[in-house]
């Protein structure tokens, strides 16, 4: 990966493109390499969907290897949905083919003077950015079946649906998987509005021809990914309860600590959780001949994922995750998987963010819209209203914080802008305290990196003590920012906490690829330098203390069945980002 | 809260039929047992399942809906609910973890070991959840669960195909039946207010 390919939407005589050396991002990937970009060349004041705000792709640091779990894929950009920086991220075959196509970054700048709509096809030779208005307001699945005709199946596809092109602020941007279905969404923070904003449609990665990228050590690279491989299957999570059951496996344990928000946060626990859990659902699943185990992309040892089929047995969806089933499920007080499933599938049709829409539904319910647990009701407010634009749509598809003012909802679950996911902040608090500081916004995989006692990131903490909740969340942020930053899977960050052996073997990958010694200081090093200068680039687009807050109900508002408030206090907030 | 029961069932299965109750396990059974007993010791002496197992395998647990960080400390009430699963993923999963590094994260809802508890007879409802269902669940079974006859006449209800098949016979009070009467005979002789005992000889 040594060069950038930096496209400009808004040169005048039409899109120019231009290939620069990626220098110091040669050995860079994911969300260092897209914030890094963006934190440089986006103004932070920037309207998120005018000609200044950039829209950068980038792989992981060993995306387009032999490595496993390298396959995923960043996006950054400024926000439409918070203002702040945003990088999302997700699987699917782009990761790989772009690696493998020798690009360590796409930059997208500018934007068309015409009302014109692209698609961007990448090969080995040449980059052929076109126009094609055949395919405005497609949604991603007729979309890439279109696409399908014209470029086949032996490429990956990024495009964006027809909330994309109206510039929704919950728009997502999709990735085909190994089935070539646009089923794996960079979901968060309306990053497909910035696509759909520079008026570009879909870009068609093509490596026919590529090799997998070479590592500077191949024999030490080929024994670290096996002993890597090894420590992933033999751990309890992701060689057993992952595969079996994705993340949905988290519903009836999330449900019995009265810490699944239920009815817009109403209450933490759901009398319907069984019905929906992820051991129903791999079940259901099963019978229907569909899959419980399967991976978003080529390369992935884990496979949290699966296949939904509907009742004829008829591909209807990939398998829901867990903070999907939530957001459309618990949430909006609807435990039919059925339902669940076909709003994921409208969810990623339409291109919206699954947490989001779900969100904002229940806030919807909440502001009297239609009734929780109306199943009949939330699929028409996705299918006949976000997918067609109406005046309603363009509400909920603008996201949980706009559908609350417009329907004068006062407990709205939100953290600058960005709609809370699956798990209640008064009842795991320390989560709480990243929902408040993640510079993303409301985040759980801002702080997800579990291995903070084996990077020993800031030292040694007590975690008895209630102060340890933000000295914890501030290592959980760092350690997470590097594991984004190499581009891998969250879900390695279990066998890494629990077994020494296998973060060395993650290291050793790394090393052995670049030719380098890494260690776990170099991780956190990077970690903490991409966290400053997201922080710095908030903080220029007008954020303050006063944004890394809760809404006040969590403080207010005790939940059953514990009856918690949140309580951790905003002078320990604040010493959040106080890191040498 | 002696356990009292109006009828007494026994079925015996094929193995593979355990699926057919995850919903129940996942939601809870009842089960009598002496409580005032550490957790440790309910699963591991009363339940017979083996210490390694309970701390190897049995890393996540909740009793009353409080995290259990030493189950040997965490004394099970008449009328408790304990809830077994293995280790979960995810951030808030890895809180949830029996002594996990993570624990301070929750630890507003973690348990805190209470002195007091009244040993004798009593009954705790016990949930399994995710491989815990296939492994524990069918010694629970065989050791006798008891259940409401609503929620016995939905199991039926929903397993009827599966239950056809692979039942080889049930015992009611006693008397034994061929499968073929199950629906008929239960739905004829149970109330939906009624407690059963239910039991289950599993079958190669
Ligand atoms: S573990 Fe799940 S999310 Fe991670 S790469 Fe595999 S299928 Fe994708």
């Amino acid at each position: 990966m040594d060069k950038i390919l930096r496209i400009n939407m808004g040169a005048s005589g039409g899109p120019s493109q231009s290939i620069e050396e990626a220098g110091e991002f040669t050995a860079l990937g994911g969300r260092a390499t897209t914030s890094m970009i963006v934190a440089k060349e986006v103004p932070p004041d920037c309207h998120p969907l005018g000609a200044e705000n950039k829209l950068v792709i980038a792989p992981g640091m060993l995306s387009g290897t032999a490595a496993a779990m390298s396959g995923r894929i960043s996006v950054g950009c400024k926000s439409p949905l918070t203002g702040g920086i945003k990088e999302s991220n997700a699987g699917g075959q782009v990761a790989q083919v772009m690696a493998r196509l020798g690009y360590a970054a796409i930059i997208i700048e500018g934007k068309p003077a015409t009302d014109d709509l692209y698609k961007i096809h990448i090969d080995k030779d040449k980059v052929t950015i076109s126009v094609d208005n055949n395919l405005k307001l497609m949604d991603n699945y007729p979309l890439v079946e279109k696409l399908r005709e014209e470029y086949g199946d032996k490429v990956a596809y990024m495009t964006i649906g027809s909330a994309g092109e109206r510039k929704m602020a919950a728009a997502s941007i999709a990735c085909s998987d190994p089935e070539v279905r646009p089923s794996r969404h960079c979901g968060r923070g309306g990053v497909g509005a910035v696509m759909g904003a520079k008026q570009v449609k879909a870009i068609i990665f093509d490596d026919n021809g590529c090799k997998h990228r070479q590592p500077k050590d191949p024999e030490k690279f080929k024994a670290a990914n096996r002993a890597y491989v090894e420590g992933i299957r033999k751990h309890a999570v992701s060689g057993e309860g992952l595969p079996a059951y994705g993340t949905n496996i988290l519903t009836n344990v999330l449900n019995e600590a009265g810490g699944y928000p239920t009815n817009n946060f109403k209450t933490g626990f759901f009398e319907g959780g069984t019905k929906i859990s992820g051991e129903a659902q791999a079940e259901l699943e099963i019978k229907r001949g569909g899959l419980a185990t399967h991976g978003c992309h080529r390369g992935c040892v884990i496979q949290c994922s699966g296949i939904y089929n509907d009742k004829d047995g008829k591909f209807l969806t990939k398998q829901p995750e867990y903070e999907t089933v939530w957001s459309h499920g618990g949430h909006c007080g609807i435990d039919d998987l059925d339902t669940i499933a076909m709003l994921d599938f409208l969810d990623d049709n339409i291109g919206v963010d699954t947490i989001e829409m779900g969100v904002a539904i229940g806030v919807a319910m909440d502001g009297g819209v239609i009734e929780f647990g109306d199943c009949e009701g939330a699929i028409r407010l996705v299918r006949d209203e976000v997918g067609k634009g109406t005046p309603l749509g363009r509400i909920l598809g603008g996201g949980a914080e706009m559908t609350g003012k417009a329907f004068a909802v006062e407990r709205v679950p939100v953290v600058k802008g960005q709609a809370l996911p699956a798990y209640d902040p008064r009842t795991v608090q320390g989560i709480g305290v990243t929902y408040a500081t993640s510079t993303m916004g409301a985040d759980h995989t801002a702080g997800y990196a579990v291995a903070t006692n084996i990077l020993k990131v800031g030292g040694d903490v007590d975690p008895l003590k209630p102060e340890g909740q933000v000295d914890l969340s501030r290592n959980l942020q760092i350690a997470t920012t590097a594991i984004d930053a190499t581009g891998m899977c969250l879900f390695i960050a279990f066998p890494i906490l629990d077994q020494p052996e296998t973060f060395e073997a993650l290291l050793d990958l790394l090393g052995a690829f670049y030719g380098i010694e890494m260690t776990g200081d170099d991780v956190v090093a990077l970690g903490k330098k991409v966290l400053n200068l997201e922080r710095e680039f908030n903080t220029k687009a007008g954020f303050g203390a006063e944004d890394d807050r809760l809404p006040r109900f969590f403080k207010t508002e005790p939940l059953a069945p514990h009856n918690l408030t949140f309580a951790v206090k905003d002078e320990e907030l604040d010493e959040l980002y106080n890191w040498s | 809260m002696q356990a009292a029961t109006d009828l007494n069932l026994q079925l015996t299965l094929k193995a593979h039929l355990i699926s057919e109750f995850y919903p129940l396990l996942q939601r809870g059974v009842w089960l009598p047992v002496i409580t005032g007993d550490n957790v440790m010791k309910l699963l591991n002496n009363q339940l017979g399942i083996a210490e390694a197992y309970v701390t190897d395998r049995i890393t996540t647990l909740f009793l009353d809906g409080k995290a259990i960080d030493d189950a040997a400390a965490s004394i099970v009430k008449d009328g408790s609910t304990l809830a077994l699963s293995s280790a979960m993923p995810g951030l808030v999963g890895s809180t949830m973890r029996r002594g996990g590094h993570l624990a301070a994260m929750r630890g507003e809802i973690t348990y805190h070991p209470t002195q007091t508890a009244t040993i004798g007879a009593g009954k705790v409802k016990i949930k399994l959840f995710n491989m815990l269902m296939q492994e524990v669940g069918p010694l629970l079974l065989e050791r006798g669960v008891l259940l409401s006859g609503a929620e016995l006449i939905t199991l039926l209800d929903e397993g009827a195909s599966s239950f056809r098949d692979g039942c080889d016979s049930f015992a009611l009070n006693s008397q034994l039946y061929p499968c073929a009467e199950l629906g008929g005979k239960l739905l004829t002789t149970l109330a939906p207010q009624q407690t059963v005992l239910l039991k289950v000889v599993w079958k190669d």
